[in-house]
């Protein structure tokens, strides 16, 4: 069974993605922000992060750096409802970027295709 | 004495002819003609003061003021007689000296080749006579400085008049029209045709700005007698002529045409403005003495302006005068002042020159507060659009910060409610009657998950992908975007794409949205019935190449009201609607370095037409 850190600062968006990706199968974890991610990381060693961008403490983009650092295999999909940093983030470090929205067939779909279960 | 004249009959005969409007050459000859007839002498004439030569007996009569008197009785004493005087020495002859206080015309003489005495009495009348002819001499010389008097006066009026009519404007295009009409009008300067070239500092060359004149003999002559009917003072001719006259004229599109560079010294136009005086130019391909040396390009004018005036301003090349003025504005020269008489060949007179000159000098001060003025006004101009765009852009900017973050604060609960709305949705069983409010929920969700990304695509700065892009593939992409629905009313439409196209460089995606935003604003507003035409083609503006992306719809138009505002973001007449699609629309295309406009007809429907660069031919 495939494993999905989900990193968010809000509590409604972790809740949704476990439930939502639980039902899909995956064994999901979630962390509320950049320096907690980091520290399951070593424990729950994830097959996948989704990464939310605007977080308070240490952020996506900083997480994705750090992370980098030890982990360059790891699939790591981009979750903001920001648009602007798409060509950047998926160009750079990686490996897909989803705008949130409410219906979460895209979300669901990258996953599935970054890890291989179709 | 052989003859005895009729003294009386004589004097009044001469003095008829003296007060007759004859030339003065004609009066002279018909004077000295009646005498020699009612002498019956051989000759009389009149010796011009420059005819008469140093040290010759003539000089010692003209000094002396006395006349001399040779007959039998008075024998001549052969002294100090000039060879070229012999011829005039006979047996009897009379010189009297034309002379007042101030002037002399000169000495009449009459001679006889039969020796004779000169009675008291023929002596007595042919003083009277000489009087007379002096008298008509000098007549015709007052007359001759009275009529240069009152031309000059004339002149000095226009000048004053000019003068003032120049001082009730600043406008550039009034004033340049005013001061070459007032060169051009017969109680001005009279010159056929007046054109007007400005110096370039930037470009450094002399720039052709404005001409007036007759574009042909047949029109110079309809002009003319018009002009002689007309009354008022020349300000009122040049306010008259000026409200008539739209300045379409040939000649004007020529001159407008010429360009010179200061650098060509040849040049007249350059000499004129690089050497600060007038020339006076007379062309004649025959009389060896006009011609010039001949320019590179084979006119004959030593000078490029040459080539234009033989190959444009002149119809007959053989024989054309014309005469350029520095134009003079505060210390430099500005420009040059170009006159000719084409159509009635009247010679152009150093006086013409001097006059010329001394006009210029008010025209150049005012044209040059012209365009000082005109300079200041394009500045201003420039100033407040600039302003207005800062304005839009500081407003655009704010608003961008501000529903960028909105947006963001917006998406995450959204996500939160629409999601759980769907889970919600999927564990209610199909009949449940709550699976309405789930759906519901979901739906508008939906919704406003639309809007924010509208809002996200106006205000964000997405950087332009730029490609080499032919806008009629462009636009048959949007138009398959349309939606069934929108397409299967009864919408005729009408595709015009022209094939001479050219490419234009553009994002494919930015561009794809804006055309199928404005067509299916289009669609929309023609609900369901109407035609709509779209037209693709290129065009020449100012020698850049364009592409012209014309929609028009029989939507019954824009209310005029609202034109004002279709631009900006959030402004909508529509229900459900957010107001960005024009906006959209409106920053895609100025992206691009475009235009858009609206031709508006409420009523019967609008075009929208929007203007691209063409990709210049090197680049593809």
């Amino acid at each position: 069974m495939k494993r999905i850190l989900v990193v968010d600062d809000e509590e409604s968006i972790r809740l949704l993605y476990k439930e939502e990706l639980e039902e899909e199968g995956f064994v999901v974890e979630v962390a509320r922000d950049g320096l907690e991610a980091l520290q399951r990381l070593p424990l729950f060693k994830p097959d996948l992060i989704t990464l939310d961008i605007k977080m308070p403490g240490l952020n996506g983009i900083e997480t994705l750096k750090r992370i980098r650092e030890t982990e360059r295999q790891i699939p790591i999909v981009m979750c903001s409802a920001y648009g602007e940093y798409k060509q950047d983030l998926t160009t750079w470090a990686s490996d897909a970027y989803v705008v949130k929205c409410a219906d979460l067939t895209e979300l669901k779909n990258t996953i599935r295709r970054l890890l291989g279960v179709l | 004495m052989s003859a005895h004249p009729d003294g009386y009959a004589l004097l009044k005969e001469i003095i008829d002819f003296s007060a007759s409007s004859l030339p003065i050459e004609t009066k002279l000859e018909k004077i000295l003609q009646c005498i020699t007839d009612g002498f019956q002498s051989d000759r009389s004439l009149h010796l011009r003061p420059e005819a008469i030569l140093k040290d010759g007996f003539l000089s010692r009569v003209a000094e002396e003021k006395k006349p001399l008197w040779v007959d039998e009785e008075r024998p001549f004493q052969e002294e100090g007689v000039l060879a070229e005087e012999r011829d005039l020495l006979c047996p009897a002859f009379g010189c009297i000296p034309l002379s007042d206080e101030i002037s002399f015309q000169g000495i009449f003489y009459i001679g006889f080749s039969k020796g004779r005495t000169f009675s008291s009495s023929e002596i007595e009348l042919l003083l009277l006579l000489a009087k007379e002819i002096g008298a008509t001499i000098r007549n015709d010389q007052l007359h001759r400085v009275a009529e240069d008097h009152e031309r000059r006066v004339r002149q000095f009026s226009t000048l004053w008049e000019l003068n003032k009519a120049l001082l009730t404007t600043v406008h550039f295009e009034r004033i340049v029209h005013m001061t070459l009409t007032a060169i051009t009008i017969g109680d001005g300067l009279g010159f056929n045709r007046a054109m007007l070239f400005l110096v370039d500092e930037k470009g450094h060359v002399v720039k052709g700005t404005m001409a007036v004149g007759p574009n042909s003999a047949e029109e110079a002559g309809k002009i003319w007698s018009a002009l002689s009917q007309r009354k008022g003072n020349p300000s009122e001719l040049v306010a008259q002529l000026e409200s008539s006259t739209e300045n379409h004229s040939i000649l004007n599109s020529i001159v407008k045409e010429i360009e010179v560079p200061l650098e060509h010294e040849q040049c007249i136009l350059s000499r004129t403005v690089l050497e600060g005086r007038p020339f006076n130019i007379r062309l004649s391909f025959e009389g060896e003495e006009w011609v010039q040396t001949r320019c590179e390009r084979g006119c004959a004018l030593s000078s490029e302006v040459g080539c234009y005036v033989s190959e444009h301003l002149s119809r007959n090349p053989k024989i054309y005068a014309f005469a350029t003025i520095p134009l003079w504005g505060k210390g430099k020269v500005i420009g040059v002042i170009l006159v000719d008489n084409l159509f009635n060949r009247n010679p152009i007179t150093d006086e013409d020159i001097r006059y010329l000159t001394m006009f210029s000098s008010q025209a150049g001060l005012a044209i040059e507060n012209a365009l000082l003025y005109r300079n200041l006004e394009e500045v201003h101009q420039e100033l407040k659009e600039a302003q207005t765009f800062l304005v839009h852009q500081e407003k655009m900017a704010a608003l961008g910060e501000l529903s960028t973050s909105i947006a963001h604060e917006i998406r995450n609960p959204l996500v939160s409610i629409g999601g759980f709305a769907r889970r919600l949705d999927r564990t209610l069983p199909a009949d449940a009657s709550e699976k309405r409010y789930t759906r519901t929920i979901v739906k508008e969700v939906e919704r406003v998950e639309n809007i924010l990304s509208h809002i996200l695509t106006y205000t964000q700065d997405e950087a332009i992908c730029v490609k080499t892009l032919d806008l009629r593939e462009v636009m048959e992409e949007s138009l398959s975007m349309i939606s069934e629905g929108l397409r299967n009313g009864g919408i005729q439409l009408v595709k015009t794409f022209s094939e001479q196209t050219p490419a234009v460089k553009g994002d494919y995606y930015q561009l794809k949205q804006a055309f199928f935003n404005l067509v299916s604003n289009a669609y929309e507003s023609m609900r369901g019935e109407g035609r709509l035409s779209i037209r693709i083609h290129p065009y020449k503006k100012n020698g850049a190449s364009f592409v012209g992306v014309e929609v028009e719809d029989t939507g019954g138009g824009i209310d005029p009201e609202a034109l004002h505002h279709i631009f900006n973001p959030f402004y909508t007449t529509k229900d459900n609607r957010l107001g960005l699609g024009l906006p959209i629309i409106h920053k895609v295309v100025t992206s691009h370095q475009g235009q858009i406009e609206v031709d508006n007809h409420p009523g019967s429907g609008a075009t929208f037409i929007l203007t691209f660069p063409a990709q210049e031919e090197k680049e593809k």
